[in-house]
């Protein structure tokens, strides 16, 4: 099908944006539109305009200072993919990158697509929460913060109100000191073109990378498209900080992580599967993160 | 048709909670993506509400009668709403239970149909949106409760011979297909 007609806008800045979303009725923000378009096509929305963000240059781009790494909004998975300074920082961001979808849709898609859409399948939702990433959501009143656990309410339903704008992201890197820290994204998919199946996201800080077993100070870890929202299991971080990462609390880590995921059957893959699934890559990917941060190759 | 059920625990007591329940200021206030509430009659509420998922967000314009109001323990109410190109019908039952501390639990269950794009979404969406809101619609409750807003009863029960209103739309439809 073809979408319901609608008046195309393409801004340049980001009070242009801002202007139209307050002006227009019925507005949708389009970002790379590896999503939306999908959407209306199958008429599913029928905005009657829609706000192109794709001329706002302001809105693209990584930004390492020494205490955190911004991104902007309209930063495609391409450009994260292949940042060299985010993987020094932050590796777990261009894994997550690298494993959306096929080259098309990482060559437009973009993060503040991504956490708009708000998908509990998608990497950046997971990976951000991971992190402790906060949000900078912008409309024509205000510009507040919002830390990522907050921003994700149900499923496709977020913390975003009307006339607001994602205009980037924020990660602290204070908590993750790239020579004793290491993190992985990982993901379990029936086709590289499709969502995943479910996905880990995980970091661990060692206290001394150098060591036999080094103690595990602290640790993160979070599902995708095991609940309606990224979900992080605290409870199985607290079982393996303040000592060495064994086979042991690996198991009890798994057996955690399937009791806390509530996911939804899927055709290919049904709950009791994907529970077990989310055990299993919580543990494979901390397994991965413990030996990155341990020998020095974050 | 879709099912949901759910308990809230307030800390008021049942009577102070059913002025707030029945007024219909305080439930414009507090039902999400309400944009309009107009009391019709004593039993007919007609409202304007965007609820939606992600980009689908349909304007609904909804219909709701009362059809059962027993002071203080059950609140019971039909809804119809349409959109372009969504419908959705709806039964809502709300049953206050006193608590031995002074409260009271909040045992509430709705089944709906929806048509159209909204439906599309599937149950998995709706549910998980549906329980969100539910729980953001109790805590306002709660809130305007606590803060003592000003609260008056202003609903009570269709008279039986009522019920038909709401279902007008859908039995002109049903009849000219018959």
């Amino acid at each position: 099908m073809k979408p319901a007609p609608f008046t195309h806008h393409r801004p340049e800045t980001v009070p242009e944006v801002l202007e139209l979303l307050e002006e227009l009725e019925d507005a949708e923000l389009l970002a790379g539109n590896q999503s939306l378009g999908i959407v209306m096509a199958n008429r599913l929305a029928t905005p009657d305009h829609l706000v192109d963000l794709n001329g706002v240059d302001d809105l693209a781009g990584v930004e390492v200072t020494d205490d955190e790494v911004r991104i902007g909004a309209m930063t495609t998975h391409r450009t994260l993919e292949r940042s060299d300074r985010l993987a020094e920082r932050l590796p777990m961001l261009p894994e997550a990158a690298e494993q959306i979808a096929g080259p098309s849709v990482r060559n437009q898609g973009t993060i503040g697509g991504s956490i708009g859409e708000a998908d509990p399948a998608g990497n950046y939702p997971t990976a951000l929460l991971a992190l402790g990433g906060s949000l900078t959501l912008r409309s024509l009143e205000e510009t507040r913060t919002v830390p990522v656990s907050d921003y994700f309410i149900a499923y496709m339903f977020t913390d975003l109100r009307e006339g607001e704008l994602i205009e980037s992201v924020s990660v602290p890197t204070d908590p993750f000191p790239p020579e004793r820290t290491g993190m992985t994204f990982l993901e379990l998919k029936p086709a590289a073109q499709t969502w995943p199946t479910v996905s880990a996201a995980t970091s661990v800080r060692v206290a001394e990378p150098g060591a036999d077993e080094p103690v595990v100070e602290d640790v993160r870890i979070a599902l995708a498209n095991a609940a309606d929202v990224p979900l992080r299991v605290e409870d199985a971080e607290s079982i393996v900080e303040g000592e060495p990462l064994s086979a042991d609390t690996l198991e009890e880590v798994a057996a955690t992580v399937t009791d806390a995921v509530d996911p939804e059957g899927e055709m290919h893959a049904d709950r009791e599967y994907k529970e077990e699934v989310a055990g299993e890559y919580a543990k494979r990917s901390l397994e991965t993160s413990y030996e990155r941060a341990r020998t020095d190759q974050c | 048709m879709l099912e949901f059920t759910g308990e809230n625990e307030m800390e008021q007591s049942r009577e102070e909670l059913w002025d707030y329940f029945t007024d219909t200021d305080v439930l414009a206030e507090c039902a999400p993506g309400c944009k309009e509430m107009t009391l019709e009659s004593s039993y007919e509420i007609d409202a304007v509400m965007a609820v939606g998922v992600g980009s689908v967000k349909p304007e609904f314009d909804v219909d709701v009668v009362v059809t059962r109001a027993d002071y203080p323990e059950a609140l019971e109410m039909k809804a119809v709403g349409h959109a372009p190109r969504n419908e959705f019908e709806t039964t809502a039952e709300m049953n206050l239970v006193e608590n031995e501390d002074g409260g009271t639990t909040v045992e509430w269950s709705a089944t709906a149909d929806v048509s159209g794009t909204i439906a599309s979404l599937g149950g998995r969406a709706l549910k998980s949106v549906t329980n969100r809101l539910v729980g953001k619609f109790f805590s306002c409750m709660q809130e305007k409760a606590e803060e003592g807003v000003e609260a008056e009863s202003e609903l009570e029960a269709a008279p039986a011979d009522e019920d038909v209103a709401l279902e007008s739309d859908e039995d002109v439809a049903l009849e000219s297909d018959d």
